[in-house]
């Protein structure tokens, strides 16, 4: 188990010695235009040094941006899932729910977050709604797929039960439905909170204020490349932590492999 | 005589003991033909099959897979509707599942994130609405106890061996006291050794329980349904099955699992069993 992880931490270290290699050689090739690691390192203790300091409204801590695009995401995931997770169930439990609701789910998928923005302004009014009303409209779909085939692949056998001891509706619902989906759910859930994360970076160039989106923006206003390159590292890494805590969610709540 | 043997007496005094019940009957199927609407056209299983089934009879269903046996014994359950004809329970006719008939899954069928305890719990809970959750406590360690599984009770199935997941599928059709109990391939999936423990295990709840409950199960088990039934009913292979013969089964009770495979009566009905089964009994050279 040690050794286990003793080498995928050395797998990691590896791979992060790849990355910082491909940057300095390309740093080097575009003679420093691109800020080599040396010196986005300078830049990035600059700004961890005080990251929560607030000089008016455009000049915020990258902590403060940060946490406030972190907010936003959460609130935007949060109304998509309730949203998606009650949809996706009624897709997977109903044939009429899933003829209805599919196509409607199909068409609207595909759609950029960016062109959903000026009916999150017009609905609004204000430019932070339309940013979390982008988030949930675009991160909500692979909930709400997932979801769906995780109500509709329950196993006869475990439908039986609740036939042969006549379980109420409430009963079937809250012991095998959602038990058997949650697996997917969460899988769902986990692909959406990606998705979200993504979006608010586009969401948050277009809406300024406040946010990590707005700071990569305003860092390439203020021409300070090491800023981004920062902001970059802290967005996959706040990405890849999502993730890794999505993850453990889906095992603390999944009865798969128990 | 002592108290111990009038008892022993009393609730293994061979075929006669559920005989005052005799004449009731338990389920009645009547001239009834189930068909199935595929891509294909309509495919009947089963095709006007009466039976009467009598309170406190075991019955075992035979025949090769596919024939129609556990169709046959869903339309007791409840799970299969007929086409045509129909299906009376305690003089009722079967119109889905109810609580008066048990069923025991081919697959066990337990809800893999419950535990043991909370598997039979649910049921329990479902059937018995009027209950207090003491009482519906209770019900279940009875139960678990009486299938000695209390010291699992807080485990997932998956942590459990078959023939663990098999006894937990039972006490929980117990549990909710149906007078039908409905076994569906119920020992397919144990070895020789668990299997017959687990013969043995049914027949004890069933005296412990008078003899009062109706058994049906689908095997093809010759064995099996020999060692438990009162009659076994051997059916034609299907499309379009029908019932070919019923055999009575004329062993006294407590049958013995040793001793009856040296009864000549025994030795009879399985060479009539495998007759009605098999047309070949080796290859031709």
């Amino acid at each position: 188990m040690i050794k286990k992880s003793a080498i995928s931490i050395a797998y990691f270290l590896g791979s992060m010695a790849i990355l910082i290699g491909l940057w300095q050689l390309i740093s080097v090739i575009t003679k420093a235009e691109i800020p080599s690691p040396v010196s986005t390192w300078a830049v990035f203790k600059e700004l961890m040094a005080e990251p929560f300091y607030d000089r008016g409204p455009n000049d915020k801590g990258i902590g403060n941006n940060l946490f406030s695009s972190i907010g936003r995401v959460f609130t935007g995931f949060l109304l998509g899932s309730i949203i998606a997770i009650p949809m996706g169930m009624l897709m997977g439990a109903s044939k009429i729910g899933m003829s209805l609701l599919n196509p409607i789910v199909q068409i609207l998928k595909p759609v950029s977050p960016l062109a959903w923005f000026p009916l999150g302004l017009l609905a609004f009014k204000d430019s932070g709604g339309a940013t979390i009303f982008i988030i949930a409209i675009t991160s909500l779909w692979p909930t709400v797929i997932n979801t769906a085939f995780g109500v509709s692949s329950i196993p006869q056998d475990h439908k039986n039960v609740g036939k042969a001891f006549g379980f109420s509706r409430w009963k079937y619902l809250t012991k095998i439905v959602i038990p058997y989906a949650m697996p997917h759910i969460f899988t769902g859930l986990r692909l959406s909170i990606g998705i979200a994360w993504v979006v608010i970076v586009a969401g948050e160039m277009l809406s300024g204020g406040v946010g990590i989106g707005f700071f990569v923006w305003d860092s390439w206003n203020g021409l300070s490349l090491e800023k981004i390159l920062v902001a970059i590292l802290i967005i996959g890494g706040v990405g890849l932590l999502l993730d890794k805590g999505f993850n453990a969610l889906q095992n603390l709540f999944s009865w798969e492999g128990k | 005589m002592t108290n111990i043997e009038t008892s022993v007496q009393f609730v293994d005094s061979a075929n006669d003991f559920h005989k005052i019940n005799a004449n009731e009957t338990s389920v009645s199927i009547k001239d009834v033909t189930v068909s199935f609407k595929g891509s294909k056209g309509t495919f009947t299983a089963i095709k006007d099959i009466s039976l009467d089934i009598k309170k406190g009879e075991i019955v075992a269903l035979i025949g090769h897979s596919g024939c129609g046996k556990s169709t046959l014994m869903n339309t007791i359950s409840g799970m299969v509707s007929p086409s045509k004809g129909e299906v009376l329970a305690n003089g009722n006719t079967v119109k889905g599942p109810g609580p008066d008939r048990g069923i025991v899954f081919q697959n066990y069928s337990l809800l893999p994130w419950l535990t043991v305890y909370k598997n039979i719990y649910e049921a329990v809970d479902s059937v018995f609405k009027d209950k207090t959750s003491i009482e519906k406590h209770e019900l279940v360690e009875e139960n678990l106890k009486m299938v000695n599984l209390t010291q699992h009770k807080d485990k997932l199935p998956g942590q459990l061996s078959g023939g663990m997941k098999q006894r937990v599928a039972i006490a929980r059709a117990f549990a909710i006291n149906p007078s039908i109990l409905l076994l569906d391939e119920p020992f397919g999936a144990l070895d020789a050794l668990t299997k017959g423990s687990m013969h043995i295990e049914l027949l004890k709840l069933w005296n412990l329980d008078n003899r009062n409950k109706t058994i049906v199960m689908v095997t093809h088990d010759i064995e099996e349904a020999i060692f438990l039934s009162d009659r076994v009913v051997v059916m034609n292979n299907g499309p379009e099955a029908t019932i070919k013969k019923i055999v009575d089964i004329n062993l006294p009770r407590p049958r013995n699992k040793k001793d009856i495979a040296h009864d000549p009566e025994y030795i009879r009905i399985h060479d009539e069993l495998l007759t009605l089964l098999f047309d070949k009994f080796s290859i031709e050279d």
